[in-house]
């Protein structure tokens, strides 16, 4: 008699990815990467002295990657969420094109590089300030906040609001007021955005038990945060002109367009009734992204008013 | 035949085939961006890319 059983071992079948480099471009989730590349060059356009080509590439390439990175690990952490809503479904995960796993792989390489190269090429304080803003994201807002609290997007806007802050200190070394300013305005906007947006897409994240605002607190609590966040917002955005950091450019676009917004705000909290709130915030979140979006641009535009004013003769003498 | 892909192991489809070089290409790409930035930047810091604040 044998000791030894001839058995075969039963192995799962072996998986083949068939996952193109379109697939892992998405996990990479591009529009919010463009966005936080935009607000990073307006941080790098505003910081004072010589930062030369390359080194300013290099330091948004990074701040590129680790968005890339967060975006990727955050899909790895929620592909059970994103396939029960429909503005997710359609994601690399949920479709089964690419596996939790693989993107956790990517996400990780991705923010292992962008960090260690920020901080060999750069400087080790950006270096530094890429890695905790991707540890906020991923750590405390995808794993901590997001399924716990109301307050998510909150306390978790902190971290798209940092892109800026890390190009500043990736072209000067240090911190200084002008950054955080940027930091406040991003991060004092996250709120009405994306309650916007929960609005509108309350079924989904009830489906999927994500406790956001609207779904906790209801929509009309949600109305009343959204236009309280939104004056706030249009406060500290315009402050920075009274206050002499940025020109008065700045400051007059910064009041239309928060006139705008708490136009839009307003509106969404008196419309109740089903459709009239749909299209409230509907027309709320597309121009929340277009006043970010105009404010930054209004600051660049500064910088190079600024920087062409004398070529041309203006501010001279 | 069958007794060949079983010699040969797994036998990948055409679109796995097609996907796997994509994916090398992007791979090998990232890599060189890698390096010529890596090439640029000791270029442009001369002796003093060894001079790392912290």
């Amino acid at each position: 008699m044998s000791v030894v059983d001839h058995n075969t071992l039963e192995l799962a079948p072996v998986r083949i990815s068939e996952a193109e480099v379109g697939d892992y471009l998405a996990l990479l989730k591009p529009r919010v990467m463009s966005l936080v590349v935009f607000t990073a060059l307006v941080g790098l356009a505003l910081a004072p002295g010589h930062f030369h080509p390359v080194l300013a590439f290099t330091s948004l390439l990074c701040i590129a990657v680790g968005a890339g990175a967060s975006g990727a690990l955050n899909m790895a952490l929620e592909g059970d969420i994103d396939a029960m809503m429909s503005r997710t479904a359609n994601r690399p995960i949920p479709r089964g094109k690419i596996t939790r796993e693989e993107a956790m792989a990517f996400g990780v390489t991705l923010a292992f590089f962008s960090v260690l190269t920020l901080g060999i090429l750069v400087n080790w304080y950006a270096g530094a300030l890429l890695a905790f803003t991707i540890f906020f994201y991923v750590v405390i807002y995808t794993m901590g906040l997001k399924r716990r609290t109301a307050q998510n997007i909150v306390i978790g806007g902190a971290a798209g609001s940092l892109p800026p802050v890390v190009a500043w200190v990736a072209a000067t070394g240090s911190i200084s007021v002008e950054p955080l300013l940027l930091f406040l305005i991003i991060f004092f906007w996250t709120p009405p955005h994306f309650w916007a947006l929960a609005l509108f897409r309350s079924d989904d994240y009830a489906r999927a038990g994500v406790p956001m605002l609207p779904v906790v607190a209801g929509p009309d609590a949600t109305r009343l945060q959204i236009l309280l966040y939104t004056i706030v917002l249009v406060a500290i955005a315009v402050a920075p002109w009274p206050l002499g950091y940025f020109d008065a450019i700045y400051g007059v676009t910064s009041l239309i367009l928060g006139a705008g917004m708490l136009a839009l705000a307003a509106n969404i909290y008196v419309s109740r009734e089903r459709s009239q709130s749909l299209r409230a915030t509907r027309k709320m979140f597309a121009f929340s992204i277009f006043y970010l979006f105009a404010l930054f641009a209004t600051l660049l535009l500064e910088v190079v008013v600024r920087t062409i004013a004398p070529w041309i003769g203006f501010g001279v003498g | 035949m069958d007794e060949k892909r079983e010699r040969e192991g797994i036998v990948l489809t055409e679109a796995q085939l097609r996907s796997r070089r994509q994916r090398s290409i992007a791979i090998a790409l990232a890599l060189g961006v890698l390096v010529v930035l890596f090439f640029a930047v000791t270029i442009v810091k001369g002796p003093a890319v060894l001079n790392r604040p912290l």
